[in-house]
């Protein structure tokens, strides 16, 4: 329990710290949302100053992170000056949608690279194994975005599925199944990029487990013991080799909510990523802290979550006495 | 006591003892393969086993006694394969079956076991589950079935609660525990033929007859003939009845156990026979005289340390040390002796300050080594050297042997380059290296080899002090005769005192002065070494003593 209460606590520090350094550099970079406006010579100068204490960005950075903070205890999470909304509902919705999307994509690259990277492994450099690296190989080396912009072509070309978007502009007199069909079809194409740039990755990181298990004194004796090769490898191995994989596993939760951002961009979904894209731009302060916020919250709760697992997964840890 | 075995090989048994001898290899010829360069592990070498019968296999490491062990269960590793020769069991070659064939004649017909069964059980997998797993392997039975069939296996090794066992993970159980449990597996399909490589190499003395005396009892009860590979004589005698001994490769000598260890035609056997130093040699020797001194190098006080409950789970506490004090005069040996668990390496831990005491004091040539400041202590710590038993894990394998020499002297920025380079190679002469072996990694050495470095390593910074914690265990006897030889050299030449920490009485008492017996974080009882070994007073010390393995 005291552990728990500790992490916590380490929590709560670490995303304070991250608020006042994502505020400060925010502040250290110059211009504002307003910025643009002062180069329309049509409007005052005075006008300007004038919508920037309104908006708050006049105040020193004490006063306006404790303004802030008061109004994330409301559960505001500030006000976006772009959406003229207050930035927790937006930030929510948004999120929502990358959650789906990267949520999916991260259980099927998983779903897909367990099997390959143990088949990989089983016989090393052998021609599963060498069908495998190849593959992987030629996705590590294809950018995310030719991916994105490959498949985006592709829908274009034949209409197999939408070019972008989340749903139809029908979708609101659908009935629920027809509005899930219609959902899946508009995120099949970046979940299939997102897929391919998760998969080499794990791959090689199961594969490479998997082979350290293998070497391990422990597969000697039980082959020596006449156990079967199947239990062999997904009896004895691969429990052995997923003290690794669980901690990536965590760490690729954490990046649950920024890992898509460039796919959404490229293929118009709806998420956090076309959002942040424009409040940096636009210098929508609010929008920027909040969405880093987000993606700190899951940075430790996808890293509690991985040790929990760890915890489950493996009796030395657990029985440790 | 009933094993299942299927009516095959019920009669594959009847025609095989009718014929022959169970095992039967002929003309063995085993190659390591590295970099396209062949090097031969076994050589043309041809033996029997008859059924119920135990043959030991005797030799120093490297002399390709695994490697026959596992050439006759095929699992040789990948860069090692069988040149020529035959290997028959029951009328049937080994060699020419087929992988899945092959994997039905291991763990059910012949089965073995391991040097360190710590690493040799899988570390996720409980126990009891992991015997179950060898007789569903080959029974198709239920894992229901098969689980309690595990459970009375392990009581048939003589597991006073199975069922704690059975759910208990390796890393829950002691040394000879794991080993049990590896002996269940290996005999949970009733082999014919036991495999035992180096049975109670990495376990103490107790535990060690305790493992052979369940060995002779299963051979006895069951008649399943064993193949008991060991570099030590001792072990040989008390579980084989026929030896054959081995080096390079090639069988120098064989015969019935009593003619060949006493009287071993061959030189190399005798070298191995005669290695294990006798403790009653030493006890009729006069008392060496101790060399004295004003001031003990060493003064430890009232020493007490607790490993106390972590801080959020609820763990036992383990009292390590209490109330211990001793001395330990300059330019003397004295053995710290005791079981896993007595307390020995907190006490060298709190020695070096890696662990704080809870109470008592440290004296280092006079001066109080706990209430030093740290950067004072640094300087101390030069004089203090620790080596450690598994010198492969306690050296870096990235550093070439040169580097692991002179780290310390890098550490510490002592002399140029070029100088500290000259002083390591000179350092590695010293101990019995050769200066041309400088750029191999420390993996690249044999065990014996790798221990002379990490001496090497501890003499750069020039100590007064040597902790050797458990230095020699694991080594095989005569390197670990080399590694005390060297000791006694470097004492007289360097004048080094040492701390000598181990669980095993036998080979210490040819270089040690006194002999401080620990149980339980006390120390029970001190003494000179001649005199401890001629009337041990505590009986834990008694036990000690009395549980050498005598040929």
């Amino acid at each position: 329990m005291r552990f728990i209460m500790m992490r916590v606590l380490h929590s709560v520090a670490l995303l304070a710290g991250v608020s006042l350094l994502t505020f400060l550099f925010l502040r250290l970079a110059p211009g504002d949302f307003f910025a643009d406006l002062r180069l329309n010579p049509q409007v005052s100068a005075q006008t300007v100053a004038a919508l920037r204490a309104s908006a708050g960005l006049d105040r020193s950075l004490p006063l306006m992170y404790a303004r802030w903070l008061k109004s994330v205890a409301k559960g505001n999470l500030g006000f976006s000056l772009a959406y003229n909304a207050p930035v927790a509902p937006l930030l929510w919705g948004r999120a929502r949608n990358t959650l789906l999307l990267t949520g999916v994509a991260t259980l099927l690259a998983w779903l897909i690279a367990m099997p390959a990277g143990v088949a990989s492994a089983a016989r090393r450099f052998g021609i599963a194994d060498r069908l495998i690296g190849g593959g992987t190989s030629l996705l590590l080396a294809t950018p995310e975005l030719l991916l994105a912009l490959g498949l985006l072509a592709l829908a274009v070309r034949t209409g197999w599925f939408p070019s972008g978007g989340m749903v139809s502009v029908a979708v609101a007199g659908l009935s629920l199944p027809a509005k899930i069909k219609d959902i899946a079809l508009h995120a099949a194409l970046p979940v299939t990029a997102l897929v391919g740039g998760m998969v080499p990755v794990l791959v090689r990181h199961v594969r490479a487990s998997m082979l350290e298990a293998l070497q391990a004194p422990a597969i000697r004796a039980a082959r020596a013991h006449g156990i079967t090769r199947r239990r062999l490898l997904f009896g004895y191995a691969f429990p052995a080799a997923a003290n690794p994989l669980v901690s990536l596993f965590g760490l690729s939760v954490a990046t649950l909510l920024s890992g898509s951002l460039l796919v959404e961009v490229v293929m118009s979904w709806p998420g956090m990523g076309p959002l942040l894209l424009e409040a940096i731009l636009s210098r929508d302060l609010y929008v920027v802290i909040g969405a880093v916020m987000f993606s700190t919250v899951f940075v430790v709760m996808g890293n509690l979550a991985g040790d929990a697992l760890l915890y489950a997964v493996d009796p030395r840890i657990r029985t440790r006495s | 006591m009933t094993y299942v075995g299927t009516a095959a090989s019920e009669t594959a048994w009847t025609r095989a003892a009718a014929n022959g001898p169970l095992l039967e290899v002929r003309r063995l010829t085993v190659d390591y393969t590295a970099h396209q360069a062949a090097t031969r592990a076994v050589s043309d070498i041809s033996f029997d086993i008859a059924a119920g019968e135990a043959l030991g296999v005797m030799g120093k490491s490297g002399c390709g006694k695994t490697t026959t062990a596992l050439a006759i269960l095929g699992v040789l590793p990948n860069t090692a394969s069988v040149h020529a020769g035959s290997i028959r069991f029951r009328g049937r070659d080994l060699l020419s079956l087929g992988e899945s064939e092959l994997r039905k004649v291991r763990g059910s017909e012949i089965s073995m076991i391991f040097q360190e069964p710590a690493i040799m059980l899988s570390p996720v997998k409980r126990a009891g589950d992991q015997v179950a797993e060898v007789i569903r392997a080959h029974s198709g039975k239920s894992w229901r079935d098969c689980r309690r069939e595990a459970l009375s296996r392990l009581a048939e090794v003589r597991f006073d609660c199975a069922a704690r066992v059975y759910a208990a993970y390796p890393h829950q159980l002691s040394g000879g525990q794991q080993q049990r449990v590896a002996i269940a597996q290996a005999l949970a399909c009733g082999p014919a033929l036991l495999i035992a490589d180096e049975p109670t190499a990495s376990l103490d003395l107790a535990t060690q007859l305790e493992i052979l005396d369940l060995l002779q009892d299963l051979r006895e009860r069951l008649g399943i003939a064993l193949l008991v590979i060991s570099h030590d004589s001792g072990v040989l005698a008390r579980v084989a009845t026929r030896v054959i001994v081995m080096e390079r490769g090639t069988i120098v000598e064989e015969g019935e156990i009593e003619r060949v260890f006493n009287q071993p035609r061959n030189a190399y056997t005798r070298s191995l026979v005669t290695v294990r130093p006798s403790l009653r040699a030493v006890a009729d020797n006069e008392p060496r005289p101790q060399p004295r001194l004003e001031e003990p190098l060493v003064k430890v006080r009232g020493l007490s340390k607790r490993y106390g409950p972590r801080r959020w789970r609820k763990t036992f506490s383990v009292q390590a040390l209490t109330n211990v004090s001793l001395e330990i005069p300059a330019g003397s040996t004295v053995a710290l002796i005791g079981e896993s668990g007595a307390g020995k390496s907190t006490l060298a831990w709190c020695l070096l300050r890696l662990e704080p005491p809870d109470a008592g004091e440290i004296y280092f040539a006079g001066r109080d080594l706990l209430k030093m400041p740290r950067q004072e202590f640094a300087a101390i710590r030069r004089k203090i050297q620790l080596i450690f038993q598994d010198s492969a894990q306690a050296l870096n394998p990235l550093f070439s042997a040169v580097e692991v020499v002179s780290e310390p002297l890098d550490i510490q920025r002592l002399g140029a380059k070029a100088e500290r380079r000259a002083r390591a190679l000179d350092l590695m002469e010293q101990v019995g290296l050769r200066a041309a072996w400088a750029d191999r990694s420390p993996l690249e050495f044999s065990g014996g080899e790798r221990q002379r470095l990490a001496i090497a390593r501890a003499l750069t910074l020039e100590p007064d002090l040597l902790i050797l914690d458990e230095a020699l265990t694991g080594l095989d006897l005569p390197i670990q005769a080399e590694i005390l030889d060297l000791l006694g050299e470097l004492r007289a030449a360097r004048r080094l005192t040492y701390l000598y920490i181990s669980h095993d009485l036998n080979l210490i008492a040819q270089l040690a002065d006194e002999v401080i017996v620990m149980h339980e974080g006390r120390i029970v009882e001190r003494a000179g070494t001649g005199e401890l070994l001629r009337c041990p007073r505590h009986p834990h010390t008694q036990a000690l003593v009395g549980a050498r393995v005598e040929i």
